[in-house]
């Protein structure tokens, strides 16, 4: 066991102190490492802030199953389903609320400026508990007035200071024009921005329908629907997909907020860009870290060719140079945290994007710059075969 | 005690086909135990060649030759990585690690055998070093070592290990006469105490007198071999 030890950590002591003799080329080293884990952590940090702020709207949504007409792509231009499937599945006993829900994109005039800007509405029954917004409970009665809706706390700062502007009026509704008509903001939700709209404004299904009077009203883009106590929504399920017929899929929420972010992943090439960068940082890390562990095996042949004559295994050698390689991945991963922790945090908050740094995500870039670095080793590894103890003398 | 080197019938060539060129020709040399042999001869004659068959460093293509007990004519790689523990290696240039000082250098030796702790390692290489005449140089990297004192820290990594058989190629080539001699002095001092026998290839004539016996060769052979003993 002792051994098995010290024949790991003899071997990492002798790379240390290789590495530490030589100041710059470890600096160098380090840095190389350091911008592949930058980059890594970027590229990672970007596609997943996207990919979450692209399903917020849904994510948002708290209902257990929902219903879609298969066709819709992503949320911000649903298909339209029959409102009928609505009332059919309130025929399953463990259905408690089965609420349509409406949206639109309509133009949002900025009531600081008049800068005009879409924006995503979302109307249902307020009434119903069928959305959990934060903040929503508080204006389900303000928002029965006519030409009420609710701003999103967390819309892009283009649509206005609209908080500030609310609290300046102390009570009363702030007046916006909405869609060429003049609506009153009751208050604030919280919801987020998403690829599909910048912001969302929440309102009655009757001031919906006021605000877009050409729209047909037997159909809607969405249903949701809440179950009784103690029902099982996998079961639930099971029995809708058999009770309704084949133009709407049942979806649990989990399972639509995959499906609108299938839709970012696979129909759009955002996830590939980001893979793409993430290669590029590792492989252009792994040329670095491999050029710096070459050139030290290359200008230590000698000293490897003498350390095999006095019975050195290869094996042995071959765990300097992985040690090495390890060694850099430390030394580079931790500084490249850190100044990822910081980036984080400067293009969060210039960019609106929910970028953070995670344990998971630690531990999934150090195992990528692990990797990243043992490949440079193995590599490196094949010019320890240069260094022949015969010709030593 | 047995002989630690007994060569019969040692041929070595390089090259292949055409190229192909015999540097030994049927070498055989008995080394009794502590003895101390030089090897001398002109450049190109082949006593490197035969030090690297005898320090397990090249595969044997000929003859038989058996050092510490180990037949290297069936040696497999282990088996020669193994008998090379038990040798002490000492080169022309010192080749002593740029990266590690004087006493970890000579540490690095003993990180072959098991049973030792850190700080018997450098118990032992600070004991060494103290009867190789660096006590005060230990902690100094070769950089800041003369070249005669880099020979003796090379000498001390060779002998730490308590090896059966010391091989030496031209050790005092690269350092003046003074402490050329010095050197070898001080190597056969070690060995004597320690009754190690060197096998030294040399062409100084300057420390021919070190030696038990002198073992001429020319063109892969060996043309004057006196038998062992001493007087
Ligand atoms: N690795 C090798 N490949 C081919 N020829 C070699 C090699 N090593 C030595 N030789 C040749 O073998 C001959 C003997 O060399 P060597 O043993 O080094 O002689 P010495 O040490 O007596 O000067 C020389 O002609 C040399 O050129
Ligand atoms: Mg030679």
């Amino acid at each position: 066991m002792m051994r098995r030890f010290e024949s790991l950590l003899l071997p990492l002591r002798l790379s240390w102190r290789q590495l530490r003799a030589e100041r710059a080329r470890l600096l160098a080293a380090m840095a190389g490492v350091m911008f592949a884990c930058v980059l890594v952590f970027m590229q990672i940090g970007f596609r997943a802030a996207l990919f979450d702020s692209a399903t917020s709207l849904l994510s948002a949504m708290r209902a257990e199953l929902f219903l879609l007409n298969p066709l819709t792509t992503a949320s911000f231009r649903p298909e339209p389903l029959p409102r009928i499937r609505a009332h059919q599945a309130l025929g399953i006993d463990a259905v408690r609320q089965a609420v349509p829900v409406y949206m639109a994109q309509v133009t949002w005039r900025n009531p600081e400026n008049g800068t005009r800007r879409t924006i995503q509405l979302v109307a249902f029954d307020i009434e119903s508990d069928a959305m959990g917004f934060s903040g929503l409970p508080a204006l389900a009665d303000a928002l029965k007035q006519p030409d009420a809706v609710a701003f999103d706390r967390r819309s892009r700062p283009e649509f206005g200071d609209v908080a500030r502007l609310l609290e300046a009026r102390q009570g009363t509704p702030l007046p916006v024009q909405i869609g060429g008509r003049q609506m009153n903001v009751m208050g604030l939700v919280d919801i987020g921005p998403s690829f599909g709209a910048d912001g969302n404004l929440v309102l009655s299904e009757t001031n919906f329908r006021r605000l877009l009077p050409n729209r047909d009203f037997s159909s809607a883009d969405l249903v949701a629907l809440r179950l009784q106590p103690g029902a099982d929504p996998a079961d639930v399920q099971a029995r809708l997909r058999a009770l309704l017929p084949p133009d709407v899929v049942v979806l649990t929420q989990p399972d639509l907020v995959a499906w609108e972010r299938r839709y970012w992943e696979e129909a759009t090439p955002i996830g590939f860009i980001f893979t793409f960068g993430s290669l590029m940082g590792l492989i252009v890390g792994m040329v670095i870290v491999y050029q710096i562990l070459f050139s030290d095996i290359a200008s230590h042949l000698r000293e490897y060719a003498t350390l095999k004559a006095m019975g050195y295994s290869n094996g042995y050698l071959a765990r300097v140079v992985l040690s090495a390689a390890l060694v850099l991945a430390v030394l580079g991963f931790v500084p490249g945290a850190v100044a990822s922790a910081i980036l984080y945090d400067v293009v969060g908050s210039a960019t609106f994007l929910p970028l953070g740094m995670s344990w998971g995500r630690g531990a999934l870039v150090f195992s990528l710059i692990f990797g990243m670095c043992a490949a440079a080793g193995l590599l490196a590894m094949r010019k320890l075969r240069d260094a022949q103890p015969a010709d030593m003398f | 005690m047995t002989d630690p080197v007994v060569l019969e019938g040692v041929s070595h060539a390089f090259g292949e086909g055409e190229l192909r060129r015999l540097v030994l020709r049927d070498v055989a040399l008995r080394m009794a135990p502590g003895e101390i042999v030089l090897l001398t001869g002109p450049s190109g004659s082949g006593k490197t060649t035969l030090l690297t068959l005898v320090g397990a460093l090249r595969a044997l293509q000929a003859g038989s030759a058996r050092v510490l007990g180990v037949e290297l004519a069936e040696a497999g790689e282990g088996q020669r990585l193994s008998l090379r523990r038990q040798i002490g290696f000492i080169f022309q240039n010192h080749n002593l690690l740029g990266f590690l000082d004087a006493r970890q250098n000579v540490a690095m030796t003993l990180e072959m055998q098991p049973g030792l702790g850190e700080r018997q390692r450098l118990a032992r290489a600070d004991e060494v070093l103290a009867a190789v005449g660096l006590a005060e140089h230990r902690h100094k990297p070769p950089s800041q070592l003369s070249g005669g004192q880099r020979q003796r820290v090379a000498i001390a990594r060779a002998l730490v290990g308590e090896p059966g058989l010391i091989l030496a190629d031209e050790p005092t080539a690269a350092l003046d006469k003074a402490s050329g001699h010095e050197v070898v002095s001080l190597l056969r001092g070690m060995a004597r105490q320690r009754g190690v026998s060197i096998l030294m290839v040399t062409h100084d004539p300057r420390i021919l007198d070190v030696a038990d016996r002198v073992v001429a060769m020319e063109d892969g052979r060996i043309v004057s071999a006196p038998p062992a003993g001493r007087d």
